[in-house]
C-alpha cells in the first residue's frame, strides 16, 4: 500500500508542517484532502454511498437509503457518536442502537442537502479519517474505527479541538456540528436540552398540523 | 388553509407558477423583464414592474414553500429553506453563512428586524462613492413607502426574556437600547421566524410582493437555477437555466431559456456576482465579486438564574447601537448588539463542544440567553471585505479573511457582551470560542477575553447578512452599477439586491434592500414603459 501514499504525507507529518503554510490557503487543505480521497479509493476504502445495503442490527427502519455516507463513514460515525453525544445516548442497548442508527441517517439526509461543493469537502474529511495511513498520522487513531473505543474517539476529538492547526479545528467543528444538530435537533432528544417543543396552543390551532397526526 | 393562506389561495386562483421539477422537456419563454431571485430585491422589483403593466418572469433556484410546509421544525426547515442546507461557509470554513434559498429568499426565514439604512452609512456612501442621490432626505420617502408595504413598525409587545436581558444589561450600564421595528401583521409572538412563519404574520416577500406580482400576471419558475446570462453584442439576449429535481439539489437535465428586453439580477451578494462571473459579463476594471461584505457575528451565551425560554417569543425585539457608530464611521470596527433565538438544533450547532460537557451546556437551554454582535465592515481602509469567485463546478464561494481590524472589533464585542450579561444578572457566561470555559464573574470573563486567542476556527463566527460584490458608485472604475443599480457596461442589465451596497450597512439589511429596489424599479418601470 505504501506505493500509493501521496508524497506529501510520506515525507512530512502534518503536525511537523509549518503551520502557516498548511493554513495559508484553503486550496492547500483541499488539495491535500483531494489526494487522500483518491488514494483512499485506490486502497479499497468504500467510496460509494451505502444505499440500503447496510444492515444495522436492531434498527426499526431497514428501508433508509444512504445517499452520501459510505459503509466506512457509517462505521466512523458509529465510533464517534458515543464520544460526541456521550451521556446523551441511553445505556439500554436496543434503544441506544436505534438512537445511533437514526442519528446517522439524519446526518446522511442533512448532508444530501449540502450540495456538491460542501459534500466534496466532507468526502475529503471522511476519507482522511477512514484511510488507514492518514487515520494514524493525522488523527492519531491507531486501531480501525470499528475497533476504536469511546476513549480513543474522545481523545481524537479533544486533540482536534485543542490543536493549533486551524484545519483540524475546522474538522472538529464539522464532525461535531453535523452530529450535534442531527442528534439534539430531533424531537426524540429535545428533552435533553429542556426544549418543550412548539407551543401546543399553536399546534392545535394551525391548519398545517391538522392532517399530519 | 386556502381561506387564509395567500399562496394557497393564489395557486387555486390560477397563478402562473411552475415547479422546475415538473418540467419534462426543454423550453423557451419570453417576457419584458426576467428577474433572477425572489428575495427582498426580486420580489419588490417584480411587483412594481408587473403593476406597471410589464410582463415579468421570476426565476428562483429554491423551491416554493408556504404555510402548509412551515411546521416549526428546525431540521426540515434548515435542510429545505437555507442555502446549502444550512452548511454554507466562507472558503476557509471560518464563518458560517445563514442565507435563505426558497421563494422569498432570506425574507422567508429572517428574524423580521427591519431597520432603515443608518444615516452615517448613507452619508459615507455619498461622500466616498459619489452616491449623493442616496442621502437620508432623498431616501426617506422610499423607506416610508416600504415600511407601509411590509407593515414595519417598532414591536409594541413586551420583549421576551432573552431580549429583555439585553435591555436590562444596557440599562444597568448606562448604554443605549431601542425597540426593533419588525415586519409583521397579527404576529402570534411564537418565536419560529427562522423556520418559516407558521401563521403568515411575517410580511416578507413571500406574503406581500410575490403575491402582488403574481396577481398582476407575473410568472414564477421555482426550482430553476439561473446558469448563465448570454450576451448578443453589447446586450443580454437570454438567460440559460437548469431545472432542479424535486430534492432541490440535483439538476434534472431539463433546460429553460428565458428571453427578455431587460434582466434584473437579484440573487444576493453571493449569488449575483456568481451569476455575472459565470456569464462573463463585461468587467473592464475587475470589480465583480470584489468588496463583498458580511456583518461578521460573534456571540456569548449566559446561564441566567431564572427561566429565559429563548425559543419562544419574537426572536429579536431589542437592540443597542451604543457601539455601532460611536467612534466615527471610519473609526474602529463598530457593532450592533442584538439577541438570537435559541432552539435546540441551532444551539447544538452554535455552542461548540462534545460529550458530557456538551450535554451539560445544552441542558441549560431553558435558562440560556445569548447576545450577538454584528460588526460593521467596509468603512475603513483596513476592512476591504471578501471576494466571491467560482468553484470548478461554477458555484460561487466567498473568501473572507478576518483582518486584524475585525479581530479587534470582535474582541471588543466579546467584552461588551459579557459585561451586559453579568450586569443583567447572569450566573455564568461563556464565549462562543473553542477554548472558552464558563466564567462566573465579569472580572473572570474580562481576564479570559484578554488571554484567549482571536483566531479563525477557534472563535466561532456567523453571519446572516451578505452585501456588496456588485458595488454601486459614480465611478465605473471602482463599481459595477450606478446609483440606480444600472450596470455600467451592459444597458439591459440591472442589479436589485444587497450586492450593490458599497459597504456593509451596520444594520439588518432587508429594509435597505426593499427601499433601494423600490426606488430603482420605479425608475426602471418608467424607462421600460416609455421605450
Amino acid at each position: 500500500m505504501s506505493d500509493m501514499i501521496p508524497h506529501s504525507v510520506q515525507t512530512e507529518s502534518p503536525t511537523a508542517m509549518d503551520r502557516r503554510s498548511f493554513l495559508r490557503t484553503g486550496l492547500g487543505g483541499a488539495m491535500f484532502l483531494g489526494t487522500v480521497s483518491v488514494t483512499a479509493g485506490l486502497s479499497g476504502c468504500a467510496t460509494a454511498p451505502a444505499g440500503r445495503d447496510y444492515p444495522m442490527p436492531g434498527a426499526m427502519d431497514q428501508s433508509y437509503e444512504f445517499r452520501f455516507l459510505t459503509r466506512d463513514d457509517i462505521i466512523l460515525f458509529e465510533a464517534l457518536l458515543p464520544a460526541i453525544v456521550g451521556p446523551g445516548l441511553t445505556e439500554e442497548p436496543v434503544v441506544r442502537r436505534q438512537q445511533i442508527q437514526s442519528t446517522i441517517e439524519r446526518i446522511d439526509a442533512g448532508i444530501h442537502q449540502f450540495g456538491p461543493a460542501n459534500q466534496k469537502e466532507l468526502r475529503g474529511l471522511f476519507d482522511l479519517l477512514n484511510f488507514g495511513l492518514t487515520r494514524v498520522t493525522v488523527a492519531r487513531v491507531w486501531s480501525s474505527w470499528e475497533n476504536a473505543s469511546t476513549e480513543t474517539a474522545q481523545a481524537f476529538l479533544e486533540r482536534w479541538r485543542t490543536s493549533g492547526i486551524g484545519l483540524f479545528n475546522n474538522g472538529y467543528i464539522a464532525l461535531t456540528k453535523v452530529t450535534n444538530v442531527a442528534f439534539y435537533g430531533h424531537q426524540d432528544h429535545w428533552h435533553l436540552s429542556g426544549y418543550p417543543g412548539p407551543p401546543a396552543f399553536a399546534v392545535d390551532a394551525l391548519p398545517q398540523f391538522k392532517n399530519s397526526a | 388553509m386556502s381561506l387564509t393562506d395567500r399562496i394557497a389561495r393564489g395557486l387555486e386562483a390560477g397563478w402562473k407558477v411552475t415547479d422546475g421539477a415538473t418540467l419534462s422537456q426543454n423550453q423557451t419563454h419570453e417576457a419584458d423583464v426576467v428577474i433572477i431571485g425572489t428575495g427582498a430585491g426580486g420580489g419588490t422589483t417584480a411587483e412594481i414592474l408587473a403593476r406597471a403593466g410589464l410582463s415579468v418572469i421570476l426565476v428562483e433556484e429554491g423551491r416554493l414553500y408556504y404555510q402548509k410546509d412551515f411546521k416549526m421544525n428546525e431540521l426540515d426547515a434548515y435542510a429545505s429553506l437555507y442555502q446549502e442546507g444550512m452548511s454554507r461557509v466562507t472558503s476557509d470554513g471560518a464563518i458560517a453563512i445563514l442565507q435563505g434559498r426558497c421563494v422569498g429568499g432570506s425574507t422567508t426565514v429572517n428574524w423580521t428586524s427591519s431597520f432603515r439604512t443608518p444615516e452615517p452609512t448613507l452619508n459615507h456612501w455619498a461622500s466616498r462613492f459619489g452616491l449623493d442621490g442616496l442621502s437620508p432626505e432623498a431616501m426617506r420617502p422610499w423607506f416610508d413607502g416600504r415600511e407601509q408595504r411590509h407593515n414595519i413598525e417598532p414591536w409594541v409587545t413586551d420583549p421576551n426574556v432573552n431580549n429583555d436581558i439585553l435591555r436590562q444589561g444596557c440599562e444597568a450600564l448606562g448604554w443605549s437600547w431601542e425597540v426593533i421595528p419588525r415586519n409583521v401583521k397579527g404576529c402570534w409572538n411564537l418565536g419560529y421566524c427562522g423556520v418559516g412563519c407558521p401563521t403568515n404574520a411575517k410580511q416578507g416577500a413571500l406574503t406581500t410582493t410575490i403575491p402582488g406580482a403574481l396577481d398582476n400576471n407575473a410568472r414564477l419558475f421555482h426550482g430553476l437555477r439561473a446558469d448563465k446570462l448570454v450576451m448578443k453584442q453589447d446586450r443580454i439576449d437570454h438567460l440559460q437555466a437548469s431545472a432542479m429535481a424535486a430534492d432541490g439539489v440535483t439538476p434534472s437535465g431539463i433546460t429553460v431559456t428565458l428571453k427578455a428586453k431587460h434582466f434584473v439580477v437579484a440573487a444576493s451578494a453571493i449569488g449575483s456576482p456568481g451569476l455575472l462571473l459565470r456569464s462573463d459579463i463585461p468587467d473592464p476594471h475587475d470589480r465583480i465579486g470584489k468588496r463583498t461584505f458580511l456583518h461578521p457575528v460573534n456571540a456569548t451565551v449566559a446561564e441566567m438564574p431564572h427561566t429565559v425560554e429563548p425559543y419562544y417569543g419574537a426572536p429579536q425585539s431589542i437592540y443597542s447601537d451604543e457601539f455601532n457608530f460611536s467612534q466615527g464611521v471610519e473609526g474602529p470596527a463598530g457593532f450592533k448588539l442584538e439577541v438570537p433565538p435559541l432552539h435546540p438544533a441551532m444551539s447544538a450547532g452554535v455552542v461548540p463542544g462534545h460529550g458530557k460537557q456538551q450535554v451539560n451546556d445544552l441542558s441549560k437551554l431553558p435558562r440560556m440567553n445569548s447576545v450577538i454582535a454584528l460588526l460593521r465592515d467596509g468603512f475603513h481602509p483596513d476592512s476591504p471585505g471578501g471576494t466571491v469567485s467560482l468553484r470548478d463546478d461554477g458555484s460561487p464561494i466567498l473568501d473572507y479573511p478576518v483582518t486584524d481590524y475585525l479581530w479587534r472589533g470582535l474582541k471588543d464585542a466579546f467584552y461588551k457582551m459579557a459585561e451586559i450579561q453579568f450586569a443583567a444578572g447572569a450566573r455564568k457566561v461563556r464565549l462562543m470560542h473553542l477554548d472558552s470555559p464558563w466564567y462566573s464573574s465579569w472580572a473572570d470573563a474580562k481576564a479570559g477575553i484578554d488571554r484567549l486567542p482571536m483566531e479563525p476556527h477557534r472563535v466561532r463566527l456567523f453571519t446572516a447578512h451578505q452585501m456588496g460584490g456588485c458595488g454601486m458608485g459614480g465611478d465605473p472604475e471602482e463599481s459595477v452599477v450606478n446609483g440606480f443599480g444600472e450596470h455600467h457596461q451592459v444597458p439591459n442589465l440591472s442589479i436589485h439586491d444587497a450586492s450593490i451596497f458599497p459597504t456593509s450597512i451596520g444594520a439588518n439589511p432587508q429594509l435597505s434592500v426593499y427601499a433601494l429596489a423600490a426606488r430603482n424599479s420605479t425608475r426602471l418601470a418608467h424607462r421600460l414603459s416609455s421605450s
